[in-house]
């Protein structure tokens, strides 16, 4: 039983796209009578039946080795593309988290959308996201890891789109699908060129081909450019980030799925190709550089927030920006094991957030307040997940950024202090979330805010455990590193960074302080609330760029090339206008023409009797 | 006395013939000087027939044909004339400019 549903774990993907295809009906066009409820029903239950699968196989699979699955896809001159699907521990693993995940976000979205009629549209996309990311991680193959990548970017657009009638919401959604799409364009070129070098689009191939390949190291380095943008632009990293934060325009269940595995999409091709990278130096420092810059700026900036959404979306750039890192310097292990942990406690975080902005409206963390008493099961899952996301033992996050840091710590030491800042950047910017919203005293918008429902809190409430259990389920899979050999300098650093930081917001946001806090010199403070002003840079660089390309394009359309054509015609016109008045109705005048005629002819053919004489005696 | 001095001279009247053609604003005038041009024409008729065929003369013969014919035509012309002066109330070659473009 175990081997069938190991063998049939392509299934997975198909159940979710089955269960998204189900939900359209129920969109209000179709079925009328019935209202849009089963299309969510019918969602979970298929979430459901890929989420034990997935756990069964896994069952099947660990301590196995890892198998293959060839499926033809097309097969032209010269070109075999073959879907490639790789059945490991690692994978199937990930099918849990993408299922699970899912599945609690869709128990939480039949509470969140209550009072909604969208669910057909919604719930149809969530089943598509579930597809492509289960069908994303099982892919073994660049080609289709980047078809799969761009089918998702489609599915962003048209998710965090869900609410059109909003006009933030459309120009977010035009933002997120514009800013990936150039990532994965770029991808493209690099997929295309990888093709050329390698010759071969199978990440087990390609690691082969990697140890071994000696190539150009310029082309390689352009190369890996091109494979870095997609990823840059999937994890929202800078300066591809701004639609992370126009996204949260989208619906909250969507934003859990978002923030904790679709932006991950990202950097699992990152992952897979990390051995490419390390054919090229200069590529690596690449990542790291836009990883630690990312990281830093992004923690900086989910501080200066205000809107409950954007502080979290931040803290997702920041620790993709890790992974980023890690893959840069070459620790594979270190970054699965930070996307799993932080997808855990991400989506944690939204969740508990989420149940806050449902009953009490606003998002702006300033108007909230003093929610603890009377939110416990919501202030708890933030806890937990906040204590899940930093470097807080014996919590997940703990042990992968422990991880990074001690890969880091003989060869970059600069970039452990980075982790260590990060995390302590981090820890503060969520401590501030807690303390705005959870401490202090209610505020206008939050005198009456009851506990959400049941559909919202339960999975808030699994989702609590699993992050509380993560370490035993680590653990128990060996994951863990051993104790004895602990580089003990390492993991205090990051205990002490996360004290530090949680220390210093809570005196400052639980403390007496008054607020809104002022930063003594306000322009600062204002270049991270406005997210170092990413808006107005897009718009005077490459908005500009284009608009004024645009432009020169059109008028050289309509004037050049239009105006070229369109002379010819005018100018038979007035060739036809002009040469009309030589009809003169004279008589006289068309004897005259004929006259010149005959003579011109008469003169032209006897030319050759006279016209040399002729010539002579002029000359 | 040469051919070629006749011929010069049926050009000559010719071109006068041409000229007065394209630039006569009476259209009576217009006729004489088609009746120029039938005469050139008659001239060189009679000098082809007097040096090249004298024996046949048949250029003589073709002459007769001309004058008949030109009398014709100026008959028909005149009453071409006189139809378009009853209209038109003039015969102002100038003023026939009906038919253009």
């Amino acid at each position: 039983m175990a081997q069938y549903l190991l063998d049939t774990v392509w299934l997975i993907p198909v159940y979710a796209l089955i269960g998204g295809l189900l939900a359209i009906p129920w969109s209000p066009g179709i079925i009328r009578k019935t209202g849009p409820r089963p299309a969510g029903y019918v969602n979970v239950i298929m979430t459901l039946f890929s989420f034990f699968h997935a756990v069964f196989a896994f069952l099947a699979i660990w301590n196995h080795p890892a198998q293959e699955v060839f499926i033809p896809w097309l097969s032209t001159a010269g070109l075999n593309l073959t879907i490639n699907l790789e059945i490991s521990a690692v994978t199937v693993g990930a099918l849990i988290i993408i299922s699970g995940l899912n599945l609690l976000a869709q128990i939480y979205a039949i509470g969140y959308m209550e009072m909604d009629w969208g669910w057909g549209r919604f719930f149809s996309l969530l089943g598509l996201f579930e597809a492509g990311l289960c069908a994303l991680v099982l892919c073994n193959d660049l080609f289709f890891s980047y078809v799969i990548l761009e089918i998702l970017t489609l599915g962003t657009y048209l998710l965090v789109g869900l609410w059109f009638s909003q006009p933030l919401v459309v120009t977010g959604a035009r933002d997120a699908f514009l800013t990936k799409r150039v990532g994965d364009l770029f991808l493209l070129m690099g997929v295309l060129g990888l093709w050329t070098l390698s010759g071969t689009w199978n990440y087990t191939e390609l690691t082969e081909w990697a140890a071994t390949a000696n190539v150009d190291p310029t082309i390689i380095t352009l190369v890996c450019f091109g494979l870095i943008a997609g990823p840059m632009g999937k994890c929202a990293q800078f300066p591809l980030h701004l639609w992370l934060d126009e996204a949260m325009e989208g619906p909250v269940p969507s934003t859990i799925l978002r923030s904790s595995v679709v932006v991950a999409s990202g950097a699992w091709v990152l992952i897979k190709l990390q051995p490419v990278f390390s054919l090229s130096p200069v590529a690596s420092s690449a990542i790291v550089a836009i990883g630690a810059v990312t990281a830093i700026g992004g923690a900086l900036i989910a501080i200066a927030q205000i809107d409950i959404k954007r502080c979290l979306s931040y803290s997702v750039s920041v620790y993709m920006g890790l992974v980023f890192i890690a893959v840069g310097t070459q620790q594979n292990e270190a970054a699965l094991l930070l996307v799993l942990t932080h997808a855990l406690s991400s989506a944690l975080l939204v969740m508990s957030t989420g149940g806050i902005v449902w009953n009490s409206v606003t998002q702006d963390v300033t108007q909230l307040g003093g929610l603890w008493s009377r939110r416990p099961m919501s202030g708890l899952a933030f806890i937990v997940g906040t204590l899940g996301l930093i470097g807080f033992p014996p919590l997940g996050s703990f042990w992968a950024l422990f991880k990074l840091a001690d890969g880091l710590w003989e060869t970059h030491p600069t970039l452990v202090g980075i982790v260590i800042v990060v995390n302590a950047l981090t820890t503060f910017s969520l401590t501030r979330e807690f303390g705005l919203i959870f401490g202090g005293k209610p505020k206008q918008m939050t005198e009456r805010s009851p506990e959400a429902i049941w559909l919202m809190v339960l999975p808030m409430m699994i989702l609590s455990g699993f992050v509380l259990h993560l370490p035993l389920v680590l653990q128990s899979l060996s994951l863990l590193p051993d104790w004895a050999t602990l580089n003990k300098d390492v993991a205090l650093l990051l205990i002490w960074s996360s004290i530090f930081g949680c220390s210093i917001s809570s005196i400052i946001y639980l403390g007496n302080i008054t607020k809104p806090i002022r930063l003594p010199w306000q322009g600062l403070q204002d270049l991270f609330a406005y997210d170092f002003y990413t808006p107005k840079l897009y718009k005077i660089t490459i908005i500009f760029g284009v608009a004024q390309l645009s432009k020169f394009a059109d008028m050289l359309d309509r004037f050049v090339i239009d105006g070229i054509v369109n002379s010819v015609g005018l100018f038979s016109l007035l060739g036809g206008e002009g040469l009309k008045y030589s009809n003169n109705g004279q008589t006289q005048f068309y004897a005259l023409t004929v006259l010149l005629g005959v003579g011109f002819l008469g003169a032209w053919v006897t030319w050759p009797f006279w016209g040399i004489q002729f010539m002579d005696l002029i000359f | 006395m040469q051919l070629q001095y006749f011929l010069l001279l049926a050009a000559a009247l010719f071109c006068i013939g041409i000229y007065g053609l394209i630039t006569s604003r009476n259209a009576v005038r217009v006729l004489m000087s088609i009746e120029l041009l039938l005469n050139a024409v008659n001239l060189n008729l009679m000098a082809f027939s007097n040096f090249i065929d004298s024996a046949l003369i048949k250029g003589q013969v073709f002459t007769v044909f001309v004058i008949t014919v030109a009398a014709a035509e100026a008959a028909v012309g005149l009453a071409i004339v006189l139809t378009i002066y009853r209209n038109r109330d003039t015969v102002d070659m100038e003023q026939f400019n009906l038919l253009k473009w």
